[in-house]
């Protein structure tokens, strides 16, 4: 068994070793309700790693998200007392353009998708402080109960955020596996000079793919928001890190093409089980930001297809 | 003679015209903004932005990018309050002797920098990018979330004591931005970086080593941007574990804007000055004409982008990730 057919099943594997080590050393962890309740705790990073997946899976990056969640945090404070749940239209609509703005610099402009996304990260930030008046803000608690109060409850021990998350997944499924759009995605990803010569419009697709991104991680804001009854500029920093941490740990490499919504169900749940694994073995939470630094490098040098890439840059 | 200017001399020259109108736009709008004063506040603003900016050029000529200077400024900022305290927090005594500790630091933390990118063979800025957090959760972990402060008079003495009415600080930013110019035009290695970001293949095939070039590099970078934390411990005081944090967008956005471009081989350190002066001047007449300072990251967002697209040859490009 040499390494390259082993590559595609590390992600299951790593996460199974993982949770055997924990469990061994602290058999209360696999309770049920503890792994369920680590699974719902992740929920927010796990859509925003969702979307980062579309943004990876071509090959480029979305370095907004953690900006666009921040922004859709404040946007949801302020205005669930005048639109009601329409607000969470409102949100979504907002982190789709946005996407849709870094995807058309990308595309359209010639300008790299870090530095793009970089830059619709500060527009979003930019929006985030003049909402705010650069305060935290408070959701009115029995108005966020009657909206969103349905986000964050339990149905018999299970996390209500688990159901978003679930729905979430089957529909990227849907758009990764059933739809013309997954699998011009998946063009794209492999080699975007051959799709391009095979008549695909790729910006079109990209940019897409970027909107899609844009609009997860303001779902991801929104649950934030919801789960803090309240909103500001900054408070979801911090996300970016475990978010990409989560995507390429999962498998979908940083050169795109293969991968993807199943690979970063997988890649987040092993950022819970580290998270979790460090409370456990009692490692300085001031720890976590070093340890994954380090799984980031190591996961994109295990993932990343370094035939793709002609030169290093 | 009426001679068609060519793209190549308006994007050269572009920048300095922007800087040159900003001025004239802020100062017709507030006279106050033309003053000795204001300009002092720019500079001990844009000091440390600069040191970060001219660290990242070198990477940028090369045409890669390096991500890593928020947390690498943090863990050298914080490390050098710690040394300095350690070794009696004075100047006079023995204090100073942090200062090239520092910079070593700095210039190590770049080689690592540079070796995962070239050894590891992950683009420059997700390896840079990865770096960054490691750097900040570095110092965090040093610090423990605390602030360190710094309050040696002859230290602070970068800040305080003014010739011709600007601080210390701004001269010293001046001595280094004159040393990477030196690096950049009087150097084998300033050449070489041009070298590689011209085209990297070519430079290859002519015997020169690329990894070399490309870690120290990021090793230079590294000593920069140990440079700029030291004055931005000398400017507010303190250092912690978000001391570093905003440098990212706000130097490349610099470089960029300075018109370095971001493909390689073209601009260089007075790109940068250039650049972090537009920002900086963007910033302070934001303020000095009475608008909000939060528009500043949108403004800058905005910016970059235009630069970029401007600094594009189109038909060169046949499409980016």
């Amino acid at each position: 068994m040499d390494i390259q057919r082993l590559k595609p099943h590390l992600p299951w594997i790593t996460l199974i070793v993982l949770v055997a080590i924990v469990g061994i050393n602290d058999p209360g962890f696999l309770r049920p309700s503890n792994l369920l309740g680590i699974a719902g705790d992740i929920v927010p990073l796990f859509i925003m790693a969702l979307g980062l997946t579309f943004a990876i899976y071509i090959g480029g990056i979305d370095l907004s998200a953690q900006s666009m969640a921040n922004m859709v945090t404040v946007v949801a404070s302020v205005y669930l007392a005048s639109m009601g749940a329409w607000v969470a239209v409102l949100c979504v609509l907002a982190g789709f353009l946005l996407g849709m703005l870094s995807g058309y610099v990308t595309t359209r402009l010639f300008v790299p998708s870090f530095i793009s996304t970089l830059a619709v990260g500060g527009v979003a930030f930019s929006i985030a402080q003049w909402l705010s008046g650069q305060r935290a803000l408070n959701m009115d608690a029995t108005q966020r109960n009657e909206t969103f109060g349905w986000m964050i409850g339990h149905t018999w021990g299970v996390p209500h955020e688990l159901l978003i998350a679930a729905v979430l997944v089957g529909i990227c499924l849907f758009i990764e596996r059933r739809t013309t759009l997954g699998r011009a995605l998946k063009a794209v990803g492999a080699g975007e000079l051959a799709a391009a010569a095979s008549g695909l419009n790729v910006a079109r697709y990209k940019i897409l793919a970027f909107a899609i991104s844009g609009a997860l991680a303001a779902i991801a804001g929104l649950l934030f928001a919801v789960k803090l009854s309240g909103g500001a500029p900054t408070i979801a920093n911090g996300f970016l890190l475990p978010a990409i941490v989560a995507v390429l740990v999962g498998g979908t490499p940083l050169t795109g093409g293969v991968g993807g919504v199943v690979n970063t169900v997988i890649g987040t749940l092993i950022v819970a089980v580290i998270r979790a694994s460090m409370l456990y073995f009692e490692i300085d939470a001031t720890r976590q930001q070093i340890v994954f630094g380090f799984v980031l490098i190591v996961a994109i040098a295990l993932t990343i297809d370094r035939a793709k890439l002609r030169t290093v840059k | 003679m009426t001679r068609r200017l060519s793209r190549e001399t308006l994007i050269k020259w572009a920048p300095l015209l922007v800087l040159i109108a900003l001025v004239i736009f802020f100062t017709a709008l507030n006279p106050t903004f033309f003053s000795l004063r204001n300009f002092a506040r720019i500079a001990i603003a844009a000091a440390p932005a600069l040191m970060v900016a001219v660290g990242v050029t070198f990477i940028i000529v090369m045409g890669s990018i390096d991500l890593s200077m928020e947390g690498t400024v943090s863990m050298t900022a914080v490390s050098f309050a710690f040394i300095f305290a350690q070794l009696g927090g004075s100047l006079g005594g023995l204090g100073w002797v942090a200062i090239p500790l520092v910079l070593v630091l700095g210039g190590l933390i770049g080689v690592l920098n540079g070796l995962v990118h070239v050894k590891l063979k992950i683009p420059s800025f997700m390896a840079s990018l990865a770096m960054g957090f490691v750097g900040t959760g570095a110092a965090i972990l040093l610090t423990g979330g605390d602030i360190v402060k710094v309050s040696d008079a002859a230290f602070r003495g970068l800040l305080t004591v003014r010739w011709l009415g600007f601080p210390l600080m701004v001269y010293i930013a001046a001595f280094f931005l004159f040393a990477g110019w030196f690096i950049q035009t009087h150097t084998t290695l300033g050449r070489n970086f041009y070298a590689v970001g011209g085209g990297e293949d070519l430079a290859h095939a002519s015997g020169l080593n690329v990894t070399r070039v490309r870690v120290t590099g990021f090793a230079l970078a590294g000593v920069f941007y140990a440079i700029a934390a030291i004055l931005v411990v000398a400017r507010i005081g303190q250092a912690e574990s978000v001391t570093g944090a905003n440098f990212m967008f706000v130097s490349i956005t610099s470089v960029v804007v300075g018109g370095v471009a971001l493909w390689g081989g073209i601009g260089g350190v007075w790109n940068a000055l250039v650049g972090v002066l537009i920002v900086n001047v963007i910033d302070n007449g934001m303020v000095v004409i009475g608008l909000p300072d939060f528009l500043q990251d949108g403004v800058l967002g905005l910016l970059v982008i235009l630069a970029v697209v401007l600094s594009t040859d189109r038909k060169m490009v046949s499409f980016v990730k």
